[in-house]
Order: C-alpha cells, then sequence, then structure tokens
C-alpha cells in the first residue's frame, strides 16, 4: 500500500521521466500512488515514456509563496498532457514567460533532479 | 430538515488587517452581537459549531467565554471556505434531529495579522509540486483560472467587470475594506500573483469574526428559514493530475442536487451569495447554477448582469471571513425585500451551498 516514491525521484535523478502503470487495467497512473485510482489495482510498475507533452494549463508564478523561491519570479507552473494518457507537473523553462500558452509542445528537461519542460 | 431551522441572528466584529485582538475575543464579541440580534441569552445555546483550520479559538473556548454551561452538543469542523453553506446544514441538522434548539456558529480569525492561507497546504500531492515552487491555494486556482479563461473565451476584461462590481457594491457597505472604483486602467495595471489572477482578483485576507444564532423555526417564525443545504464533490480543480476538467469546481457537482433538494430553479434565487475568493469563481458559479449561460457569460459581465450578486462586496471587497460574512449578508437580504438566496462555499471542486428563503 505503501507508495513507492523512490523509484520515481531516482529516475529523476537519472535524467528519466518514469510513469507507472496498472498491471490490472493497463492504464498509465501519475502522479505516483499507491493503488491505480481508476481500477483500485495495487500492483503498479514504472516504465518510462516519451517525454513529448502539451501544455494543459499554466501559470505565470509572479509572487513565490515558498520562500526558497523568492526572488527567482517570474517562474512558470504548468501541467502537461503526456501522450500516455497522464498529466505531469512542471516548470515551463527555456522561453520567456510570455510566449507561454495552452497547447504548446513541449518536452521532458531535466534541471536540479526535477522533470522540467522546455518548448519542443 | 427543510424549513425547520431559520437564522434569527448574525453578529459581526469589525474586519480589519490588524485586529491586535486574540480569536477568542474575536468571537466571543461576534457571538454576543449575534445572540443579541436574535434576542436570545447566551446562556440559552445549546449547542455551538466552528469551521477552522487551527487558527482560531476553538469550539469549549469560546462557549466558556460565553458561560454556556452545560455545554451541549459542540465542535470544531475543520475547513476553510467549503464549510461556509454547509455548517447551516450541520446545525439544522441538529434542529431537526432534536438534539439542540439554538445553535451558536461562527468563524473567527486573525487572517491578515495572524495564520495567513496563503501558504495553506493544499494536499499530499504538494510534495511533487512544492520542488517546482508551487505552494498555498493562489498558484493552484490561478491554474484552474487560466484553463478556464481558456475554455470559455473570457478575458482580463471580464475579470475586471467581476472586481469592479464587486468594489461598487461595497461602496456603501460601511463593514467593507475595499470601496473605492476601480477602472479598467487601473485594474491592468496592478500586478499579478499568479497570472492570471492579479492581486485585486484574489479576496481581501481579513482579521474578524462572524456568527449566526439557528434556531428551531418554530422559535423565530419570522427569521430566514434554512431551505436546503448541500454539500460534496469530485474531481476538478481540486486533483489536477487526474481530473479531466481542471476547471470544474463545486458547483458542477452540486448544482443539479441543490435543485432537487431545494424543489428549486435557477430562476427562483433572487440573490446570489456567492463565494468569490477569486474573481473567476464568479462566472463559475453563474454557469454552473444555471444563472447565466457559457455562451452569453461575457456579454453577461460587461453588462452588469451579475450586480446583485454580492450586493455587499463579497469576499473580493467586503472581507474574508472565510464566507460566513456572505451566509451574513444572505439573511439581512432576506429580511429586507428579498425572497430566495443562494450562498455557497468553495473549496475547489468540493464545497457547500444553500438556499435560504424568508421567514413568514
Amino acid at each position: 500500500m505503501a507508495s513507492d516514491t523512490l523509484t520515481y525521484w531516482d529516475a529523476c535523478r537519472r535524467g528519466e521521466l518514469l510513469v507507472q502503470r496498472c498491471t490490472a487495467c493497463a492504464r498509465r497512473v501519475h502522479l505516483p500512488a499507491p493503488e491505480c485510482p481508476r481500477c483500485g489495482g495495487a500492483d503498479l510498475v514504472y516504465e518510462p515514456v516519451s517525454g513529448h507533452g502539451a501544455v494543459h494549463t499554466f501559470t505565470v508564478v509572479h509572487r513565490s509563496f515558498v520562500p526558497e523561491f523568492r526572488g527567482r519570479e517570474p517562474y512558470v507552473l504548468a501541467w502537461i498532457d503526456l501522450p500516455e494518457g497522464v498529466r505531469a507537473f512542471g516548470q515551463v523553462v527555456g522561453c520567456p514567460p510570455e510566449r507561454v500558452r495552452i497547447g504548446m509542445p513541449v518536452r521532458v528537461t531535466f534541471a536540479d533532479d526535477l522533470p522540467q519542460w522546455r518548448p519542443a | 430538515m427543510r424549513d425547520r431551522a431559520a437564522v434569527a441572528g448574525i453578529g459581526m466584529t469589525a474586519l480589519t488587517r490588524s485586529s491586535g485582538r486574540t480569536e477568542l475575543e474575536l468571537a466571543v464579541e461576534a457571538s454576543r452581537a449575534a445572540c443579541a440580534d436574535a434576542g436570545v441569552e447566551p446562556g440559552e445555546v445549546d449547542a455551538v459549531l466552528s469551521y477552522h483550520l487551527n487558527d482560531s479559538a476553538p469550539v469549549v473556548q469560546v462557549a466558556a467565554a460565553l458561560r454556556i454551561e452545560p455545554l451541549g452538543w459542540h465542535n470544531d469542523i475543520t475547513g476553510g471556505g467549503t464549510q461556509a453553506a454547509s455548517i447551516l446544514g450541520d446545525a439544522a441538522m441538529l434542529v431537526a434531529s432534536g438534539l439542540a434548539r439554538t445553535v451558536l456558529v461562527y468563524r473567527a480569525l486573525n487572517g491578515r495579522s495572524g495564520t495567513r492561507m496563503n501558504t495553506v497546504s493544499t494536499g499530499p500531492q504538494e510534495r511533487f509540486t512544492r520542488p517546482y515552487g508551487m505552494a498555498g491555494p493562489i498558484p493552484m486556482f490561478a491554474l484552474a483560472a487560466q484553463r478556464y479563461l481558456h475554455e470559455t473565451g473570457l478575458t482580463e476584461e471580464h475579470l475586471h467587470a467581476v472586481v469592479a462590481q464587486s468594489r461598487e457594491n461595497a461602496a456603501a457597505n460601511p463593514r467593507a475594506l475595499r470601496r473605492d472604483p476601480l477602472s479598467l486602467e487601473d485594474y491592468l495595471a496592478r500586478p499579478y500573483v499568479c497570472s492570471p489572477l492579479r492581486t485585486v482578483d484574489c479576496c481581501q485576507e481579513t482579521d474578524g469574526a462572524c456568527a449566526l444564532v439557528v434556531r428551531d423555526a418554530r422559535l423565530a417564525p419570522g427569521a430566514p428559514r434554512i431551505h436546503a443545504v448541500v454539500r460534496g464533490g469530485g474531481p476538478g480543480c481540486s486533483s489536477m493530475d487526474r481530473s479531466p476538467d481542471v476547471t470544474q469546481i463545486f458547483s458542477g457537482h452540486l448544482a443539479p442536487l441543490l435543485w432537487e433538494r431545494s424543489g428549486m430553479k435557477p430562476g427562483d434565487v433572487d440573490v446570489a451569495l456567492l463565494y468569490d475568493a477569486y474573481s473567476w469563481l464568479v462566472p463559475r458559479q453563474l454557469e454552473d447554477f444555471g444563472l447565466a449561460a457559457r455562451a452569453e457569460l461575457g456579454e453577461f459581465l460587461l453588462r452588469r448582469r451579475h450586480a446583485a450578486v454580492n450586493p455587499h462586496g463579497g469576499l473580493l471587497s467586503e472581507g474574508y471571513v472565510h464566507g460566513l460574512n456572505n451566509v451574513a449578508q444572505a439573511v439581512r437580504e432576506l429580511r429586507g425585500d428579498r425572497e430566495t438566496a443562494l450562498v455557497t462555499g468553495f473549496g475547489g471542486s468540493y464545497g457547500s451551498a444553500a438556499i435560504l428563503t424568508r421567514g413568514r
């Protein structure tokens, strides 16, 4: 029942984005979860994804509520639709914040051991 | 529980940005005012309810300070805005079940000078979002707002119409923290917190308290009745990782249930007290409750056909007593010339809604 997020974070450190797959219903599951939110299956395995995606929605943070991020604004937070059928989170980097649009194609990139997204 | 309970009294402290007083003092002042307004002695209260996020005075302390002895049913309910309408249901259930006849309900907080909401936990998904610089409700609901504008075609001009109308409505309200007009030019000059939400698209963090006295309607026949209350939710902006529609909020889930339980329809509502912690929640709820169709939302807002929403200025302009001040306004409206009020409580895609009707 315990959520195995170590595998996820370890892969991030290697520069690899892993997304769970439910062995019972074959659906992909993300963010990492201890059980499949759809069928309840408890056997979830991590598998790599293509790293492609599109911006589902975003916000440009001009005033951060995370102390260690103050002074680093503006930065872009976004939910990214992956073709594997799940949604991932991250910053959109590598372009000015004002260029980010809903629907914009992006690719995963890694910074600070975290998956981030840059224009494709 | 339909019409079995009535809101017999309301009380509020001054709303400020620095009360200089404890939450207990604020709660006691508002509670005494609500009892006086209801024409009851605090000692006649036999149940006490509050909702908070460990940022307030617990009900036993408030009951002791008011010398409510012995204390009957009492509960501290966890939650913020999500509870604003359903706390009426909790009180009405106590009345309808015979467990209480006179229920004191309050929300007291030093929301500006004490514990602020802007870094409150948004749930277990935070371990995957905080490392990117996300914390608190504003970026979360900004993400939903951005997608909502995209899907509806609404723009900053429409958000301005919401905020400007709120300021106009507050102009004659001496309790309101923000009463000055807001031109489109002024609005556009305000800084973003998290786009598309500017400072003025977010409600006023507030110090203050609001209290209600809910009684068996037979004891307060002329008081506004608690006609129907619903609480619930589902997928939406509270679970953006796996919700098909991240713009969904509580009202999309609850509106059909509210009409069913109340036996009413949108056209029966003549004043809407919508939980307006963020400007975009007004069109979202107008649409969900059937008060305006999506296709006409833009025109609806620009023509200010929402002028009757939150006639006191709501949370955007009066202040933010976590929505209970909107319930108090519903009662004032029903004591005036209004017949039917809708009041809502927002907690992302979970929340509550109530219909109050004029006393008899």
